[in-house]
């Protein structure tokens, strides 16, 4: 049987969290939650979870510095960081940050259906596994 | 006589009187040969007095007309004081006037709201005015004569100085070019203190020689900050607007699926109701989101080598599900495997998407849609999206780009639609320098419509920035 894996979701919107919480439940997955981007960092670097769903736009620390944050640490280099937002990707820094610091993905909530973001994370943890 | 003298006395009388006589004689005819003489003298001087009177009469004509020259000349005198006073004070006026223009334009050189920079043709400072030496912390006594990378020097964002090959005025000295606008530069005072400014070179031609350059440039930190609030408010207010969003599709989404327990058919029904509403509205957001980003200029342009038909098919992959359901015959078209060419891959993506949904969607049950890219010409492709749909009604083809439009027909139909995607097309594609144009298949509607988009192959503009 395979262990169930632990997905970080950094989400200052409760309604969107605990929206995203239920799903990877049911899917199965252990989810952790951060208010936003300071939680974000410290529950990524204590629990090491096997994938952390960031927002942008978050009080305390925002999700661009949640990431480098998260990156400059020597486990949080490799770990799957997908990038699930509001935001459009108008802001030419926030774009060049997501390139130089290796988001994986980078998603618009409003046009993502819940059971597709499950369906990418599955995809890229399966893709972790063969490596 | 006394009749008592001797007459030997008498005899001495007569022969005295007789020498007497003939002296008088010779005294007589000597008088006469003087006489003579005096007379030829008189002759010759009656000749030479009337000579004389003649020469006389000649030199008072003379001194009448001496006179009369000497009046002329006097008049002519007067005449050519005159002129020359009235010359001199034209000469005067004209030089006051000159002065005046000159320190009129100078003046208005000076003045000129921008800062204002001109050299020579070796790039020697000429004339600086006084904006730009308040912009550039210089006096224009220090800089003028010196080359003017003395007093403006101008660095990139992180402070590296631009080098002088590159730097606009030396561009605009190879007189290549008409007008040289940089991108944003620097100025980097002596204070180490710098500001963003937009620069315009242009040469200055003299018979189509540089004689040297003019610089126009401005601080642009307004400007900056108002693109700054600009694209933050189109990011804010994409958040802001799709939260509520995502929360109502995320628990429609469960509530379908039966994540939270089956529901009976209405309900679903229902619910599904909720979910395509709650769609049409992101639809909406998004498309109102692209719209403010190209008319506020954020619409960051991207362009990188990109095969147009992989894109296309991934486009019509998409479409896919909608082209099945409405059971539509499809075709795609590419002339060459694959067509490479420098294209922002999201913008052209939009266009694609939205002509293509357009087809599907205004494309009754079993349509017809062709989609073909091939070379317009050597510098541009043409992609053509033709349909068997709707149409559009003549009428109405004049607004069919406006923004927010959606034609009489295809409100009738009940179908659902923002009347904002020919409108980002059209943005996209003018902003690419390319062109979009459609054409009514057969008269009147229900015939179906083609539409045509070229794009240039050497690549976009860049991205339209304060348009």
């Amino acid at each position: 049987m395979k262990t169930q894996k632990t997905i970080l979701v950094v989400e200052d919107e409760k309604i969107l969290r605990d929206a995203v919480v239920d799903i990877l439940r049911l899917k199965n997955f252990l989810p952790l939650e951060a208010r936003n981007g300071n939680e974000g960092v410290e529950v990524a670097l204590k629990k090491h979870p096997d994938l952390i769903l960031l927002d942008l736009i978050m009080p305390a620390m925002n999700g661009v510095a949640a990431l480098k944050k998260i990156r400059e640490d020597a486990w949080g280099k490799k770990v799957p960081i997908i990038i699930l937002t509001n935001m459009s990707a108008t802001k030419e820094e926030s774009v060049d940050d997501m390139a130089t610091n290796k988001s994986t993905q980078y998603l618009i909530k409003s046009d993502w259906k819940l059971h597709d973001i499950v369906k990418k994370i599955e995809e890229i943890l399966e893709g972790q596994d063969i490596l | 006589m006394n009749k008592r003298l001797p007459a030997s006395a008498s005899n001495d009388i007569i022969l005295s009187l007789k020498v007497l006589a003939r002296e008088k004689e010779v005294v007589r005819r000597k008088l006469a040969v003087t006489a003579a003489k005096l007379a030829v003298t008189a002759k010759k001087l009656a000749a030479t007095a009337k000579e004389k009177e003649s020469v006389r009469r000649k030199l008072a004509v003379t001194a009448r007309e001496k006179e009369s020259v000497r009046r002329k000349l006097v008049i002519v005198a007067k005449k050519l004081k005159n002129s020359y006073e009235t010359l001199e004070q034209k000469v005067l006026r004209r030089t006051k006037d000159l002065e005046m223009s000159r320190a009129k334009e100078e003046a208005i050189l000076l003045s000129i709201g921008d800062g204002l920079l001109v050299t020579d043709e070796k790039g020697n400072i000429t004339i600086i005015n006084k904006r730009a030496e308040k912009l550039l912390g210089v006096e224009s006594k220090d800089v003028v004569g010196k080359v003017f990378s003395d007093a403006m020097l101008l660095v990139d964002e992180k402070g590296k100085p631009i080098p002088p090959e590159k730097h606009p005025a030396r561009i605009a000295l190879m007189g290549n070019a008409t007008t040289v606008t940089g991108p944003v530069y620097y100025d980097m005072r002596k204070d180490k203190t710098k500001f963003p400014m937009a620069i315009m070179a242009t040469p200055v031609l003299l018979d189509g020689k540089v004689i040297g350059t003019i610089k126009i440039f401005r601080d642009i930190t307004d400007e900056r900050e108002i693109d700054k609030a600009k694209t933050e408010f189109v990011s804010l207010a994409s958040h802001q607007l799709r939260t509520p969003l995502s929360a109502v599709n995320w628990y429609a989404e469960m509530l379908l699926a039966g994540d939270a327990g089956e529901l009976n058919e209405k309900q679903k029904k229902y619910l599904d109701e909720v979910y395509r509403s709650n769609q049409r509205m992101v639809e909406l957001v998004n498309a109102l989101l692209d719209v403010s980003s190209l008319e506020l200029g954020t619409f960051v342009s991207e362009p990188k080598s990109t095969d147009i038909c992989k894109l296309a098919q991934d486009v019509i992959d998409e479409q896919k599900p909608q082209i099945a359901a409405k059971k539509l015959s499809f075709s795609f078209l590419c002339k060459k495997r694959t067509v490479r060419m420098c294209v922002d891959p999201k913008q052209l993506r939009m266009v694609m998407q939205n002509i293509l949904s357009n087809a599907v969607k205004y494309t009754p049950e079993g349509g017809k849609i062709v989609l073909s890219i091939s070379f317009a010409d050597k510098k541009s492709i043409l992609l053509k999206i033709s349909d068997t749909g709707y149409g559009i009604p003549k009428h109405q083809q004049d607004k069919i780009f406006t923004k927010l439009f959606r034609a009489d027909n295809v409100r009738d139909k009940d179908t659902d639609g923002t009347g904002l995607g020919l409108y980002i097309v059209k943005s996209i594609v003018e902003n690419s320098g390319g062109k979009v144009w459609f054409k009514s298949l057969g008269e009147g509607e229900n015939k179906g419509t083609v539409f045509y988009v070229t794009l240039p192959l050497d690549g976009v503009k860049k991205s339209i920035k304060n348009k």
